[in-house]
């Protein structure tokens, strides 16, 4: 008990959001998310970083979860007997250069009497009926992503080599990837049979009016720093590609903001969150930093 | 007189009469004049003497003629016996040559007089030394006398004896230049006073070291000599002459450079700036001294003069240290110089905070912004003119150069800040977006009104208002030929907007107000960190307008508003009998700093001012006449609504009125009359306000003329085939219309009809090219003019995207000179794609050979990786390992499973190609060695001599260098295709540092499409070879990859070459450090650089260029492609 309290700990397909994660849709993006799962079609979420993509998955995963157990238990009695509430689980993996299929399906680890199977995140997933969320999908190996196939058509299999299983994914399983399309680079995209496989929703950043809000509310800064510093926003954004690569993201801003909420002068607290934080060449530096000195007074 | 001697002189005259007749003649004065004043035994020997210099040779009478007519003036100056002496030294004179002793006589009389007698002797001996018995000579000699005189009025004879020891040592080398001193010497020692010998000394000095030097040293001291102040000048000659006796110092530049220097202080520190070249001379650098006297004007410019000092000290430091590293930092050509002097000044240069104001402006408008001096925009002469402020056309912000208004760096930043960020606001919030139909956010649109009652009269009558005041004659030049095209309306909506006004210099300038006003308001609004430099640069501006109570009523009136638009509240003026006005003027500014003023708005608010405006006299008025305006507001916001209403009908009818000329319609004459009577009486002429200064020039409809031209050719790409003038939107009368009637094209009208046509000709021209120029389309590869900047001249500026600038290493300095080389970066044009083809079919064997061997390159790419905590599957060995260790009850290994790692094979690669001049010989030749050591240094000379080689290399079929590069780049390409490496090809060639040309043949990030084969096709010799900036370029390129290892493969003919690459004396070496240094910033930036080439002398300079790198020399040409690849496969796995 003791060590719960500590650790809090969760197994991966209790891994339930309770608290509904704060989500300011710009257009439609929520009907899409819902619509696509219900008919179980997986998703493709593209758009620089700091745009709320991961955010947006973990709202939608506590969204429809919500709908599960307002519409479920009145089908299925014992199920909110229970005392669980239905909910849909969130397994996020985050993918690198170096992941490979095992480390996605599971792999035999040593124990005292040999070896033991142990599934890896997406086994879990896809037999505990949660979302899996393949953030930065594109940096995973390319050999990789294929595995992923047989679960994003209408077979939803996955295939376990190793252990010569193929498992059916359960009812509520659907496979959600991100990508940053920002780092053109020829080596790093989505080969096609892969990007064909789930409809996409764009994110960008959203208008001013919208990010002073999300600014605001995220960092419990008042009124104008957030207005402020939405403005700042788009005016950094006006560099990319000519000087930057990404643009300052929304949570670079609520950084700053947060920072500012915390008593630091926010012509410096946009420095040390802001400015050195996108951009290491000095004279790009200096001119976000005049553009903060203009708009901070 | 006895009758001895009476008779000996009638002898002697007796003689004398066998002469022709004035030597007699004198004779007979001469002795009159004599007689009595001299004894008679001395009267005997000179008329002895005469008579023995007469008869000496043929034409030696004329001496004889000479001495008796100076005779009587000379006794009286001479003690008799010095008097014969002086006859006996003109018989010696008369011996060598009769002229001499002509020349003599007739100057001695002036010259005796100014002359110790005991000197005569010398005087004549100084002169004489100048003749050689030649006819050049003697003119010379006889030059010297005759000067003599007027010489001496300033000179002593020592400093005379002196200047003609100059003489003669110049002599010896031309007698004409010699002459020609003499001629400046005699003209210039006046004006010098007491400096002159010292002149004269420095003359001498230099005649020994470098005689070329004098006639422009005599030519600069007539002009800057003369005019430098007295004080210093005598040291400052004797600097000069310090100077002037090292080699390599040119004593004219030094004399003028040095005068203007010293010239351009203040009289308190002139003493100072001598001391100090003085110093740099001491300590033996003389070149240094004289770059410091160029220098100094241009660094003064920047710094005061105890900073210069410091600079200077700096730079002792230096020489004392490294003594070839002083004279780039006298010359401002370090970057150690730059930084002590950024260090010392307070201003701040536009080119050191260009990049920065570039993206912040950038940032601020959300569009591509590009910042350039002023001055460039003036130079393109397109309609604007002042190059000290600042201005936009719609895409580019245009800054003074330097900003020095205050003490301190930060300051002087700020103003460059605020008047970038008025720029950029009226780019930002939407000056130019203007539009004729738009409706305004806060007023009753009168545009589309006025428009329709006034249509047609509108643009004829403005021009013959504007001619009114001046003269009554008919005679008006360009006001018939606008009927034609009245019909159509002016498509740009700021020239419709401008056309509506009788008076367009008033409306141009009430909208700037109003416009300015509105920008001014909303960057406050918007930036509100700004707000307190920009209202101090507000108070500034405030500060330095005109006395209001000085201008006539109109004016004062349009004073007063940009009075209330720079923010002024208290202690407004206005004049009395305009108070309501004035308060209805200044309600329009408040209200062009409301939140929803647009555009438009401003438009709008233009046209209500100006009608109140020309309804308002431009009287002189007396102070008096001024009172101050109240500040009471209520009363104005009250009255706005019925007052605006109300008025409308009488601003058109304002309108309506202003277009006729005079008050009675002009049809009566008699009322005609006597409105002229009442303007000339009280009605000026209107004068625009002075500008204020941070917000510049502000021309909305030439800017709007520009971007439109670049929109709509933009997406008019189908009127493309049309013929170029009509695929401008405007018909060149249209554009030249519109040019005519600007307020803002303000040519100076009037005297000449024709020189303002040719003025406006050259104008329009000018605007045309920069429209087309800004049309994407019509941007062919050009290679453009070749244009030469001396190579003394200072850091370049890149003024377009495809230009970039890089250092260049001066080993002897042992620093960068900054920003020194420019290279254009080009796309190479296509050809066809024969060449490739036939290559690829030539060299087919090679080819797939090739190939194969790279396809064995590509498993290599897997491995196996073992002992790794976290893997695919269970490593069987260590896993063993483990498992016994764990039934032993030891802990094991975490290391138990195995990978397959992808080794990503991640190069990238730039191969630059030579594309010298030299590369277009035959390979045959090309064993001939150092052929590019005769390469002239004279560009003329340069370019015949690289024609003359490149139809050399035409006229034999022979295989060129240059075509077995082309044949390595197709192999490669092939090849790489393989192997999936990222790479690029590019050649470099160019001529002067500021020429370096970079050809893309396939860039790094290019896809191969067939296009790459065509470009291919075009490599061929062009001009010199400066590896350097193109070595910097392509590392730049390389380091924007991201490829685990990145390669720079350098394929050359030979040495690097370039005019002024190779500097005097150590010249080769300086290219090949320049290249070294290159090849390690490349290293440094994890680049691995390696050089092929292909001239077999090449090893004695790669041997240091290419130290601690890899090279390889071929000893046969044709090995190249086949060499090539091999290299790389080595080179890259």
């Amino acid at each position: 008990m003791a060590t719960e309290q500590i650790y809090n700990q969760t197994i991966i397909e209790e891994y339930v959001i309770t608290d509904e994660p704060y989500y300011l849709p710009l257009a439609d993006e929520i009907e899409i998310f819902e619509a696509a799962y219900h008919q179980r079609v997986p998703v493709l979420l593209k758009g620089p970083t700091g745009t709320g993509k991961t955010r947006f998955v973990e709202h939608m995963s506590w969204r429809l979860g919500e709908e599960l157990t307002v519409a479920k238990p009145s089908t299925k009695a014992d199920a909110s007997s229970n005392g669980h509430p239905e909910s849909l689980p969130l397994v996020t993996v985050a993918c690198h250069e170096d992941l490979t299929a095992s480390d996605l399906i599971g792999r035999y680890l040593l124990d005292r009497d040999g070896t033991r199977w142990q599934d890896g995140p997406l086994t879990r997933a896809v037999k505990s009926g949660g979302i899996c969320y393949l953030d930065e999908v594109v940096e995973a190996r390319k050999d990789t992503t294929v595995i992923i196939h047989p679960l994003t058509d209408h077979r939803r299999t996955l295939t376990i080599d190793k252990l010569g299983l193929v498992i059916d994914a359960a009812d509520g399983f659907l496979l959600v990837v991100s990508y940053n399309p920002g780092y053109q680079n020829a080596v790093k995209d989505l080969k096609h049979s892969t990007r064909q496989r789930f409809v996409a929703l764009e994110f960008d950043f959203p208008d001013e009016e919208h990010e002073a809000q999300i600014i605001s509310h995220e960092s419990g800064c008042e009124g104008e720093n957030a207005a402020l510093l939405a403005a700042l926003g788009g005016k950094i954004r006006n560099l990319r590609e000519h000087g930057l690569e990404e643009g300052a993201s929304t949570r670079v801003l609520i950084y700053a903001a947060k920072l500012i909420n915390e008593g630091i002068n926010p012509r410096r607290a946009c420095q040390v969150a802001v400015t050195w934080g996108i951009t290491d060449d000095a004279q790009v530096q200096r001119s976000i930093d005049e553009v903060v000195s203009s708009i901070f007074p | 007189m006895t009758q001895s001697n009476e008779q000996m002189m009638l002898n002697v005259r007796t003689e004398l009469g066998t002469f022709p007749s004035p030597v007699q003649s004198n004779f007979d004065l001469a002795r009159e004049a004599l007689t009595g004043r001299l004894a008679d035994d001395k009267l005997d020997d000179w008329a002895q003497l005469g008579l023995t210099i007469s008869k000496r040779t043929v034409r030696s009478w004329e001496a004889g003629a000479e001495l008796f007519s100076a005779s009587a003036n000379v006794q009286r100056q001479l003690p008799a016996g010095q008097f014969i002496s002086w006859v006996k030294i003109g018989d010696q004179l008369c011996s060598a040559s009769p002229s001499l002793a002509v020349a003599y006589f007739r100057a001695s009389p002036g010259a005796i007089e100014r002359l110790r007698p005991r000197y005569i002797g010398d005087w004549a001996q100084s002169c004489r030394s100048l003749y050689r018995g030649t006819w050049k000579s003697s003119a010379l000699a006889c030059k010297l006398f005759e000067a003599t005189p007027q010489l001496l009025e300033s000179l002593s004879f020592d400093e005379l004896r002196r200047f003609a020891e100059f003489l003669e040592e110049v002599s010896h080398r031309s007698y004409d230049m010699a002459g020609d001193a003499l001629d400046k010497g005699a003209d210039l020692f006046p004006k010098l006073g007491r400096d002159a010998g010292a002149f004269i000394g420095l003359a001498n000095t230099v005649a020994d070291n470098s005689w070329r030097h004098v006639q422009p040293m005599f030519d600069a001291a007539q002009y800057s000599l003369v005019e430098m102040p007295r004080e210093q000048r005598s040291s400052f000659i004797s600097l000069v002459n310090r100077l002037a006796t090292k080699e390599g110092v040119d004593p004219s530049r030094v004399i003028r450079d040095g005068a203007r220097a010293i010239g351009g202080v203040g009289h308190e520190w002139r003493d100072t700036m001598i001391d100090l070249t003085h110093r740099i001379a001491a300590e033996g650098s003389a070149e240094a001294s004289s770059a410091f006297l160029t220098t100094g004007p241009r660094v003064l410019e920047r710094v005061t003069f105890p900073q210069l000092v410091e600079w200077h000290g700096r730079g002792m430091e230096i020489l004392a240290e490294k003594p070839t590293a002083a004279e780039p930092y006298f010359k401002n050509e370090s970057s150690q110089s730059h930084e002590m002097l950024d260090a010392l000044s307070s201003s701040v240069e536009l080119d050191r905070v260009r990049e920065i104001i570039r993206m912040y402006s950038r940032m601020l408008a959300g569009q591509e912004i590009e910042v350039q001096a002023a001055q460039q925009l003036v130079d393109k002469n397109i309609g604007w003119f002042q190059g000290e402020l600042p201005t936009t056309e719609g895409t580019t912000i245009y800054l003074p150069k330097v900003i020095n208004r205050h003490p301190s760096k930060d300051r002087n930043f700020a103003f460059y800040k605020v008047i970038s960020t008025h720029q950029t606001g009226h780019i930002e919030f939407g000056s130019f977006r203007f539009s004729f139909e738009r409706p305004s956010s806060m007023f009753t649109d009168l545009r589309p009104q006025l428009v329709g009652t006034n249509g047609s009269a509108l643009e004829a009558v403005p021009t013959e208002i504007a001619e009114k005041p001046q003269v009554e004659s008919p005679a008006t030049n360009n006001g018939a030929p606008t009927n034609g095209t009245n019909e159509d309306h002016s498509p740009i909506p700021m020239s419709r907007f401008f056309d509506l006004f009788p008076d367009r210099k008033l409306g141009n300038d009430a909208f700037t107000i109003f416009e300015s006003t509105r920008v001014d308001s909303k960057v406050m609004d918007a930036y509100r960190g700004l707000a307190v430099s920009f209202r101090s640069v507000q108070d500034d501006a405030l500060g330095s307008r005109p006395d209001m109570t000085e201008l006539p009523a109109r004016e004062a009136l349009v004073e007063f508003m940009i009075r209330i638009s720079l923010g002024q509240s208290a202690n407004l003026i206005a004049p009395k009998r305009h108070m309501e006005v004035a308060r209805k003027l200044r309600r329009l500014i408040r209200l062009m700093q409301q939140d929803v003023a647009i555009v438009e708005d401003a438009a709008e608010a233009t046209i209500r001012a100006c009608a109140w405006l020309t309804e308002v006299k431009n009287e002189e008025l007396g102070e008096d006449e001024f009172d101050n305006l109240d500040d009471d507001e209520e009363d104005d916001e009250q009255q706005e609504d019925e007052d605006e209403e109300d008025d409308l009908q009488g601003i058109i009818q304002a309108f309506i009125e202003s277009m006729q000329p005079g008050e009675g319609a002009g049809d009566d004459e008699e009322s005609s009359e006597q409105s002229d009577e009442m303007d000339m009486g009280e009605d000026q002429d209107y004068s625009s306000p002075q500008e204020v200064d941070y917000r510049g020039e502000f021309k909305p409809e030439l800017s709007q003329l520009l971007s439109q031209a670049q929109m709509q050719m933009m997406d008019g790409a189908e009127f493309a085939d049309d013929d170029m003038g009509e695929m401008t939107p405007l018909t060149q009368e249209q554009l030249e219309e519109m040019m005519k009637n600007s307020a803002e094209v303000d040519i100076q009208e009037g005297q000449d009809g024709e020189e303002m046509s040719s003025e406006l000709a050259e104008m329009l021209e000018n605007l045309l090219k920069e429209m087309q120029r800004r049309d994407p389309q019509a941007q062919s590869q050009s290679s453009g003019p070749m244009q030469h900047v001396d190579e003394d001249g200072g850091p370049l500026t890149p003024t377009a995207s495809d230009q970039f600038v890089y250092d260049e290493w001066d080993f002897r300095a042992n620093e960068y000179r900054p920003r020194w080389c420019m290279v254009h970066e080009k796309e190479m044009s296509s050809g066809d794609t024969g060449f490739y083809r036939e290559t690829l079919l030539e060299r087919a064997s090679l080819l797939t050979m090739i190939k194969k061997q790279f396809e064995l390159v590509m498993p290599e790419m897997y491995r196996k990786q073992k002992r790794l905590e976290d893997g695919e599957e269970l490593d069987f060995d260590p896993m063993l390992e483990a498992v016994i260790d764990l039934r032993v009850g030891t802990t094991p290994d975490e290391k138990i499973y195995w990978r397959r790692n992808k080794t990503e094979r991640s190069v990238a690669v730039a191969f630059l190609l030579d594309m010298s001049a030299s590369t277009a010989e035959a390979i045959e030749e090309a064993k001939r060695p150092n052929d590019d050591w005769g390469a002239p240094d004279d560009p003329v000379e340069y370019m015949v001599w690289l024609r003359s080689r490149r139809t050399e290399g035409l006229r034999k079929s022979y295989k060129r260098i240059v075509d077995v590069e082309k044949e390595g780049v197709v192999l490669l390409i092939n090849a790489l295709e393989t192997l999936g490496d990222d790479y690029g090809i590019y050649g470099f060639s160019g001529y002067g540092r500021e020429n370096v040309e970079f050809y893309v043949i396939k860039d790094l990030d290019e896809k191969f499409t067939d296009e790459i084969p065509r470009r291919i096709d075009r490599i061929a010799p062009l001009h010199a070879t400066r590896m350097g900036p193109s070595i910097r370029h392509a590392t730049q390129k390389l380091a924007n990859q991201d490829s685990r290892s990145r390669f720079l493969f350098l394929i050359s003919d030979g040495r690097p070459q370039d005019r002024g690459y190779s500097r005097e004396g150590v010249e080769k070496e300086y290219a090949v450090h320049d290249t070294r240094m290159a090849l390690m910033e490349a290293k440094r930036e994890g680049i691995v650089p390696f050089c092929l080439t292909v001239d077999k002398q090449g090893h004695d300079y790669l041997k240091v260029m290419m130290d601690d790198f890899n090279y390889e020399v071929l000893p046969d040409v044709s090995m190249l492609p086949q060499r090539l690849l091999m290299l790389y496969k080595r080179l890259t796995t």
